[in-house]
């Protein structure tokens, strides 16, 4: 290990510290190489461009110790240091130009990320801020306690994994398999097209608005939040729907049957289509509605 | 310069702790076992909570696995360890936990909460006071949920849904203890904070 981390600080070329406030600097950098960021509180906005180069701009708080900016072979490093987490003043607007293609790894307390036309992978964790990015089919990663989550994508197939505790999920266009997940927070899924989706909340409200494919597999589950799903286009799945306590209104299918003796829940499994793929909902309290 | 070694230490503790797997690998593979269990219809004279249980395994599996990451990242004279951590018997009695108004979480499941439980509270005080008061509020509401299913299984011990539910929403609170832990872990465990 120890070797790992010597290798690494000697491998470093570079590397500049810089203790002002206005910043402005710039590395040259491998065209879809990994650019991995942490910043305390305040700002990072990463936006993609097509020169070969990582160029950082924008404000430093006064309490910030120093601006660790260094490549080691293809992967650069950003990261700002603070003496101690709450000092007054360690708040930073950092606005970053990455190639294009490059890969971000990118932590956070209470800064805010915005992300727009980078197309690698991205892993992303952040204690509150909020965070609003493009995906463009490379998979992301994005873990929050109380930030809310902004995705968009291109309809490119790709992974997304999801999780929030507090912070609402809201995604647009993304393809492929999308796994989400909160404790109190909503999670909205619309205009997309997968293969496997699964969301989950204990107490949140969960919207579904986009197709499933062929073969394909939904499950949702929450304890005590609404359920609204809507297929786009057309749907061919096994359904297997259970609520404990809660309605059921579907524009399509069966009537639910009521299950349960202690309570006012339903149960509605049917097959529309050729019934390729598997639809399974499952709520104790929420009520629920399904459509297409 | 005690303070610059401690600085190297947590660097490359997290380093260490980050190229751990959060998956268990256990020294035989009990995955078969396991989607024998989830797959096959029950046998007469069994119930669904047989699959439950072999999905309690897997989370024992993950918690202990988590309980050895997180006892690296805070053990000071942590020595290098395999990433395969050995796993936990496997043992699920009536004992003091309450799964459901019939069945119990064994005491590994316990040991393994209760330590990350306390893991997670150290955690808590890098936060912020809105922050903690978030995952603390958070934490309730599945507790709270947990109470709920509990109370419905009581009247209805045999439902399928509510054991589903309960046995998803004991995972969930793991998640969520692991993911705060990761969370902070990463983002303030380094020497820059």
């Amino acid at each position: 290990m120890m070797r790992v981390i010597t290798l690494t600080f000697l491998g470093a070329f570079g590397a500049t510290c810089v203790a002002a406030e206005e910043i402005n600097q710039s590395l040259d950098a491998a065209s879809d190489g990994t650019v991995s960021i942490t910043n305390v509180a305040g700002m990072v906005d990463v936006e993609g461009w097509s020169r070969n180069q990582v160029e950082i701009t924008g404000e430093l708080g006064d309490d910030v110790d120093e601006l660790i900016f260094e490549r080691d072979g293809d992967e650069i490093e950003i990261k700002v240091k603070t003496k101690r987490r709450h000092s007054r003043d360690i708040d930073s607007e950092l606005f970053i130009k990455v190639p294009g293609a490059s890969s971000l790894e990118i932590h956070t307390v209470s800064a805010d990320i915005e992300i727009s036309d980078v197309t690698g992978e991205q892993s992303i964790e952040s204690v509150s801020g909020d965070i609003t990015t493009e995906a463009h089919n490379s998979d992301i990663s994005i873990n929050s306690v109380s930030g809310d989550l902004g995705i968009s994508g291109d309809k490119k197939s790709m992974r997304s994994r999801l999780s929030s505790v507090s912070g609402d999920v809201d995604t647009e266009n993304l393809s492929g398999e999308i796994d989400v997940e909160s404790v109190s927070g909503d999670l909205v899924v619309v205009n997309g097209v997968f293969d496997r989706a699964a969301l989950g909340t204990v107490n949140g409200d969960i919207v579904f608005h986009a197709q499933l494919l062929d073969d394909g597999r939904l499950d949702v589950e929450t304890v005590n939040g609404g359920v609204d799903i809507e297929f786009a286009g057309d749907i061919s799945a096994r359904f297997d729907i259970e609520t404990f306590n809660g309605d059921i209104r579907n524009c399509f299918g069966p009537e639910a049957v009521r299950v349960s003796k202690y309570a006012p829940g339903y149960e509605l499994k049917f097959t529309e289509g050729d019934g390729s793929g598997r639809v399974t909902i499952e709520t104790l309290n929420g009520d629920l509605r399904l459509c297409k | 310069m005690n303070e610059e070694n401690n600085r190297n230490f947590d660097d490359e503790l997290m380093a260490a702790a980050a190229k751990l797997s959060t998956e268990v690998t256990p020294d035989r593979d009990l995955w078969p076992g396991i989607e024998q269990a989830i797959t096959q219809p029950a046998r007469p004279g069994r119930t669904a909570w047989n699959s439950v249980w072999a999905q309690a395994a897997a989370v024992v599996l993950l918690v202990a696995g988590s309980s050895g990451v997180t006892y690296l990242a805070v053990t000071e004279d942590a020595s290098p360890v395999s990433p395969v951590a050995e796993g936990p018997t496997l043992v699920f009695e009536q004992a003091s936990a309450q799964f459901g108004s019939m069945y119990n979480l064994g005491p590994d499941y316990q040991d393994a909460r209760r330590s990350l439980a306390v893991k997670i509270d150290e955690e808590l005080t890098r936060l912020t006071p809105e922050e903690r008061a978030e995952v603390e509020k958070n934490i309730e509401l599945i507790r709270t949920a947990i109470e709920d299913i509990n109370a419905a299984l009581a009247a209805e011990p045999n439902n399928e849904l509510l054991q589903k539910l309960l046995f998803n929403t004991y995972r969930e609170e793991l998640d969520l203890m692991l993911r705060v832990d990761s969370i902070a872990s990463a983002a303030m465990r380094r020497g820059d904070i």
